[in-house]
């Protein structure tokens, strides 16, 4: 039986909620950011193109709306895509994101691959920094988003918590929002094109499809259990096309070069700014 | 066939149009009363005790009445030298005696507390909130500052409905790792080395994974490479 060229990875779905999660993460980092680093040359030179101190606020409680209403219906998408027959089976089977023993298993292997000392383990759909990745940003999400419209609507929360509670909400929505962006610019950016696999960008996020070649290497386990399951056929699918190519590089480059500017500067100007 | 509604239904149907106008009614107002209860209260919220000598302008106890909690505070937490500043609480001029104190600033003796988001984002001076001289000690019972009116006659001037529990808001906040806010403020101090803790264990763990997985793939490309122009030869 011959392997299809190119197999599907990514739904449009997916692809486009990870835009979409691009687009209103990039703008929350800068907005928030310039307030952030008000008090800094660099700060005010992002708040200002935000229109001010007051416009960037404005612009950073609606996107955090609309990211919260991408966020409920993402999660009314995932319990759709429970099995429902078999939910025990489907949550914690190879398709989902949810980790199990599987991964410990695989942590281990991949930890001795490191230094030469075993073979590379044959993940499956979703290898385990995959699943971190997505779960960091599933409770990074309702965390921001709960301290945030506490923040948003003081006077209202303090009826329901006491007033101190809002030193809390400040206190963690920075932590978290700096955790994230941290983690997203110097990790997800390094995974998806700095490491010799990827590099110079890792296009399976646009394109929806990954080569057989590289999905034989990273996810053997996968396309096994696909060939097992006679679904490796309709699996197949066709390489994207040179003008597509050329717009998610400039795009994924333009939010790179965004991501590494947000955090070079912010680590150089994090000594003139104190957080309390 | 018409049928003449049951007495049941016209009931439902009045209090549904009551519940209605209770909705319509512009939300009781906040800044207003004083509140001199130790227990922190939500008075718009709640329906009368009964208990009126709990709402007396003078308060009934000397300590601050809308607190934090796991706060201590008990009889000799104080050494000698801090008794005397702490005996400046009740003054009506908590500056009174201090030497030299027209030329000084209010920043020579409190530097900490002209570093937070009020005075650095907002811009406001000391006096805007604790007003001109004499500036009364914050427990004293007829300070504008003393939680019982705080919300009202501080806060209020800025955040329009401001409460007593909106006023609990700790504005000059210790450092979140510091023993000073362990002490004071221990929730801001346990969630801020939560998240530091989190933080620096994420990065610390991913940064050199990440790393490594680089390393490796790289040489492994490299062995490739080098298999590929051994066979073409």
């Amino acid at each position: 039986m011959t392997l299809p060229t190119r197999i599907k990875r990514f739904s449009v779905l997916d692809r486009l909620s990870h835009i979409f999660l691009m687009l209103t993460f990039l703008l929350q980092t800068a907005t928030g950011f310039s307030r952030l680093y008000i008090t800094t040359v660099w700060g005010k030179k992002v708040n200002a193109f935000f229109g001010g101190y007051d416009t960037s606020l404005l612009i950073h409680e609606w996107t955090g709306m609309v990211m919260m209403a991408g966020f409920v219906l993402h999660t009314i998408y995932l319990l759709t895509r429970i099995d429902w027959r078999t939910p025990v089976k489907s949550i914690f089977g190879p398709d989902s994101l949810v980790p199990n023993l599987t991964d410990a298993k695989q942590f281990g292997q991949r930890i001795r691959w490191f230094f030469g000392l075993g073979p590379l383990p044959g993940f499956n759909r979703w290898a385990y920094w995959e699943k971190f990745d997505y779960w960091a940003v599933y409770w990074g999400l309702p965390l921001l988003a709960v301290t945030g419209f506490m923040l948003m609507y003081p006077l209202s929360t303090s009826r329901f918590l006491p007033g101190w509670s809002l030193n809390i909400a400040a206190l963690l929505h920075r932590a978290e929002a700096i955790l994230a962006v941290t983690y997203i610019f110097i990790v997800h950016f390094f995974i998806g094109h700095l490491r010799p696999s990827s590099f110079p960008m890792n296009e399976a996020m646009f394109s929806g499809s990954v080569p057989m070649e590289e999905a034989l290497e990273e996810k053997s386990a996968w396309v096994k259990r696909l060939q097992e399951e006679g679904k490796l056929e309709s699996a197949s699918s066709a390489a994207p096309s040179l003008w597509y190519r050329r717009l998610y590089f400039m795009f994924g480059y333009a939010a790179l070069i965004f991501g590494v500017y947000m955090l070079i500067n912010g680590i150089i100007y994090s000594r003139q700014i104190s957080l309390h | 066939m018409a049928k003449t509604p049951s007495l049941l239904k016209i009931f439902v149907m009045l209090a549904l149009v009551a519940a209605g106008a209770v909705l319509l009614l512009p939300p009781p107002a906040s800044a207003q009363e004083e509140v001199a209860s130790s227990i922190r209260r939500y008075k718009d919220r709640e329906a009368s005790t009964g208990y009126y000598e709990e709402y007396e302008v003078r308060p009934r106890r000397a300590k601050p009445l809308v607190g934090v909690p796991g706060v201590e505070a008990g009889i000799f937490n104080y050494s000698p030298t801090a008794a005397k500043v702490r005996n400046r609480s009740h003054l009506a001029d908590s500056h009174m005696g201090i030497a030299f104190y027209k030329e000084k600033t209010c920043q020579t003796c409190h530097p900490e507390q002209a570093k937070d988001i009020h005075i650095v984002r907002a811009n406001l001076t000391c006096r805007q909130c604790h007003g001109g001289e004499p500036i009364a000690s914050i427990p004293y019972f007829k300070s504008p500052m003393n939680p019982i009116r705080r919300h009202a006659y501080v806060c209020a001037k800025c955040h329009e409905g401001s409460s007593a529990s909106f006023a609990s808001y700790i504005v000059h906040e210790p450092a979140p790792g510091s023993v000073a806010a362990r002490k004071g403020f221990p929730t801001l101090y346990y969630a801020y080395w939560f998240m530091l803790v989190l933080l620096v264990g994420t990065l610390a763990f991913f940064i050199p994974h990440s790393f490594l997985v680089g390393l490796r793939e790289l040489f492994n490309k490299k062995r490739t490479t080098n298999d590929d122009a051994a066979d073409a030869h």
